[in-house]
């Protein structure tokens, strides 16, 4: 583990390092995946270009859309006042990553460009339909943050890319999200599962207008579950109807079996977390009329 | 690759050492500053024996780079103590039997005392939730969470300076 380290002091400067470097150089945000698979030999890049010293990206604007910037800690995510409500599931997938020492350095955004299967934030963003926004050699270029991940640990960006913030619509009337993770212990575990659900129903609070289901874990990617939110749309939200959407959503997985769990589980898990975290929705929604 | 000239504040105290950009904080608090009551162990960030303050706020510093602590302020165990005077938190500790081994300890002190600092109403679930990245394979943590609450209740009414 030998490299040069910069600092570059804005997002331009950061790309035109990174695209001088090319492959040779990699992005530092709070290091917790980064700096461990360097240590291990994983990755062994010539160039460091750690981003602390980069203004502006660290920004969480909340307006019409909410934009987290890529250096938004855990920690801060956590502590936002206005995420409590309809986007609780933000506050719930970030609190139980780590320990308070990971928390108070890891960032969205290397949660993102990490593309970790078992990510606990991307889930939730994943069912807020977020967008992911990157600035390279040619000018900015976003991704549905669906289309972003396409195996463990490789995205669409390419090394010159920087991931400068994530944004995503806030949630319509009468919508509620919420997270669910399993692990052997409530802190600095990998999850076994996880499910972040966003729902929206009408305005009689009875029937389904909209449903994300999305999952960790469960195949080499974050996944959404399309046919389980499918199977939801227009439909009365009765207990027959949740249950029936974690089964499908189960059907959608492709878990391993690994040290941790079995692949039979972990689809067990899926289907009672799904349930579970659409069940919470519901209640939310109806509490909070 | 070549080493950097870093000025490092640690405990209050200026320290400017020139190392290879590849070295952790962890790394020069040990061997080049001779600041060895940080402990080493797992390296990965997994068991929190490194755990030092920086800039207010818990890290590991196994995977801290020490050129990323320019211009930030570090506090390490040694920087509790007021000459003689020991910390509560460490004066707490010793008094509950909180210590078997003791190599986890600095890491569970520095844990607790970023949760107190930041605190105004601190309980047991909160100090479970401070102390969770920190392992101790010794005590099974009872005497270290009633150290740290007690602690907590000696302490005069607004000493908690709220989030960093």
């Amino acid at each position: 583990m030998s490299f040069d380290y910069h600092e570059p002091t804005s997002v331009r400067e950061a790309v035109e390092l990174a695209t001088r470097f090319g492959g040779d150089g990699r992005f530092l945000a709070g290091g917790t995946d980064l700096l461990i698979q360097m240590r291990r030999g994983q990755l062994a890049p010539r160039h460091v270009l750690s981003l602390h010293r980069v203004p502006g990206l660290d920004a969480i604007e909340a307006d019409h859309a909410i934009t987290l910037g890529a250096l938004v800690t855990h920690r801060r995510l956590e502590r936002v006042p206005q995420f409590r409500g309809p986007l609780q599931a933000l506050i719930e997938g970030a609190e139980v990553v780590g320990g308070h020492q990971i928390r108070n350095v890891a960032t969205v955004g290397g949660n993102i460009v990490n593309a970790s299967p078992a990510a606990d934030v991307v889930p939730v963003l994943l069912t807020l339909d977020a967008e992911v926004i990157c600035l390279g050699p040619d000018g900015e270029r976003s991704w549905p943050l669906e289309a972003f991940a396409s195996a463990p640990g490789v995205t669409a960006r390419q090394p010159h890319d920087l991931v400068t913030r994530v944004r995503f619509p806030r949630p319509d009337p009468h919508s509620a999200t919420a997270f669910l993770k399993a692990g052997r212990r409530r802190a600095m575990e990998i999850s076994l599962v996880c499910v972040a659900v966003r729902l929206t129903l009408d305005a009689d609070r009875e029937r389904c207008l909209d449903a994300r289901i999305a999952l960790g874990a469960v195949a080499p990617t974050t996944l959404r579950a399309h046919a389980a939110e499918r199977s939801l749309q227009g439909r009365p939200v009765t207990d027959e109807a949740l249950h029936g959407a974690g089964r499908v959503a189960a059907g959608e997985c492709r878990p391993i079996t690994d040290v941790r769990a079995s692949a039979r589980y972990r689809a067990l898990l899926a289907a009672t977390l799904v349930e579970r975290a659409l069940a919470r929705c519901v209640t939310r929604i109806r509490q909070a009329a | 690759m070549a080493p950097v000239p870093v000025r490092l504040t640690i405990n209050g105290q200026a320290h400017d050492v020139v190392v290879e950009p590849r070295r952790t904080l962890l790394e020069v608090l040990r061997t080049d500053l001779g600041l060895t009551g940080t402990k080493e162990n797992c390296l990965e960030a997994e068991c929190g024996v490194c755990t030092v303050l920086l800039d207010d706020l818990a890290v590991n510093a196994c995977i801290v780079l020490a050129v990323q602590c320019r211009g930030r302020a570090v506090v390490t165990i040694e920087g509790l103590a007021a000459g003689d005077d020991l910390h509560p938190l460490q004066r707490a500790f010793i008094d509950h039997g909180a210590v078997q081994c003791g190599y986890c300890i600095p890491g569970m002190i520095l844990a607790a005392k970023a949760y107190l600092d930041e605190s105004v109403e601190p309980d047991e679930a909160g100090v479970r939730q401070a102390l969770a990245g920190n392992l101790c394979r010794c005590t099974g943590y009872q005497k270290i969470v009633e150290a740290v609450l007690s602690a907590a209740r000696a302490r005069p009414a607004g000493a908690a300076a709220g989030p960093p």
